[in-house]
């Protein structure tokens, strides 16, 4: 047998039995009866997530208004809960220590005036 | 209405289940009958494709449009049936002749008909990867870059699986020739 009889009987046989015997319709059937259940949960990656935020689309998708709505609430707890206060301290735009030695050098201005010392 | 493989992947990624059943419609008995050539064996090919379907399912959300879908499929394929081998010996049922058609060229209808067989024998006991190699090439027509990303491997790699593959075929369709 030479090499092209040889090619066209490999190609001939696997085409052959490419051909789809009736058990293999049979098994597509079982398979799809059986995916017709309630299918498992679908794996999202949680690195997927600043994707959706950081892909800047001026057309609404509900991924980035949900991001969108989250972030606002999650700013707006923060804020109601005071967790930025220590941050953030009461009246002291001018004042970086109230510790006597260093606040009352740097930046506290005179009341009346607003001289700066 | 878009209805490509792309398309539908897309929305199977947003939880379509529509547009899965769809997908699964169009694509399983290609990839049962490709499970059923590489691993010889029916039960374990209806696992292998209940597998890779649902694979197609969960994984959506991660996938990237990167190769075709079909491609990305028959890779999910190839490498569960790859891992089911890894496991498992192969176990032939190919075993059966076909019917001989009683007309005058009968006796040589049996002959190419015998030689068949025992080729399908033969390629029955190939290495894993070299029969994948062989089936994607020549039952898939599929090219051998296409094979190389499939197997996960170069193209000089895969003309090497098919040109030791052909050896080994010929190799032992020989030697069946002679035996019988």
């Amino acid at each position: 047998m030479d090499n092209e009889q040889f090619e066209t009987l490999l190609s001939r046989t696997l085409k052959r039995r490419a051909e789809a015997p009736e058990a293999d319709e049979a098994a597509a059937e079982r398979i799809l009866k059986r995916l017709s259940g309630r299918l498992p949960r679908q794996k999202i990656s949680v690195w997927r997530i600043p994707e959706v935020l950081l892909d800047w689309q001026f057309a609404p998708a509900w991924p980035r208004v949900a991001a969108l709505a989250c972030c606002g609430v999650l700013g707006f707890m923060i804020g109601i809960a005071g967790l930025d206060r220590s941050t953030d301290l009461r009246g002291a735009p001018f004042v970086i220590s109230n510790s006597g030695d260093l606040g009352s050098v740097v930046f506290e201005p005179e009341p009346l005036t607003g001289v700066r010392p | 209405m878009d209805d490509s493989d792309e398309a539908l992947m897309a929305q199977v990624a947003r939880g379509d289940e529509s547009a899965y059943r769809a997908l699964t419609r169009r694509h399983l008995p290609a990839m049962l009958g490709l499970a059923r050539r590489v691993l010889g064996n029916a039960a374990d090919a209806e696992d292998v494709a209940q597998e890779a379907m649902l694979r197609v399912w969960t994984h959506a959300p991660r996938w990237q449009p990167l190769a075709a879908f079909r491609t990305w499929l028959t890779r999910v394929v190839v490498n569960l049936c790859l891992d089911r081998k890894r496991r498992r010996p192969w176990v032939t049922l190919e075993t059966a002749g076909e019917i001989v058609d009683p007309a005058p060229d009968a006796t040589e209808k049996a002959e190419q008909s015998e030689r068949e067989r025992m080729l399908a024998a033969a390629i029955a006991e190939l290495p894993v990867r070299q029969r994948t190699a062989i089936i994607l090439t020549y039952s898939e027509g599929m090219t051998n870059a296409q094979v190389a990303e499939i197997l996960d491997t170069s193209v000089s790699a895969v003309e090497t699986l098919l040109i030791r593959g052909k050896q080994n075929l010929r190799a032992r369709l020989s030697q069946k020739i002679a035996q019988e």
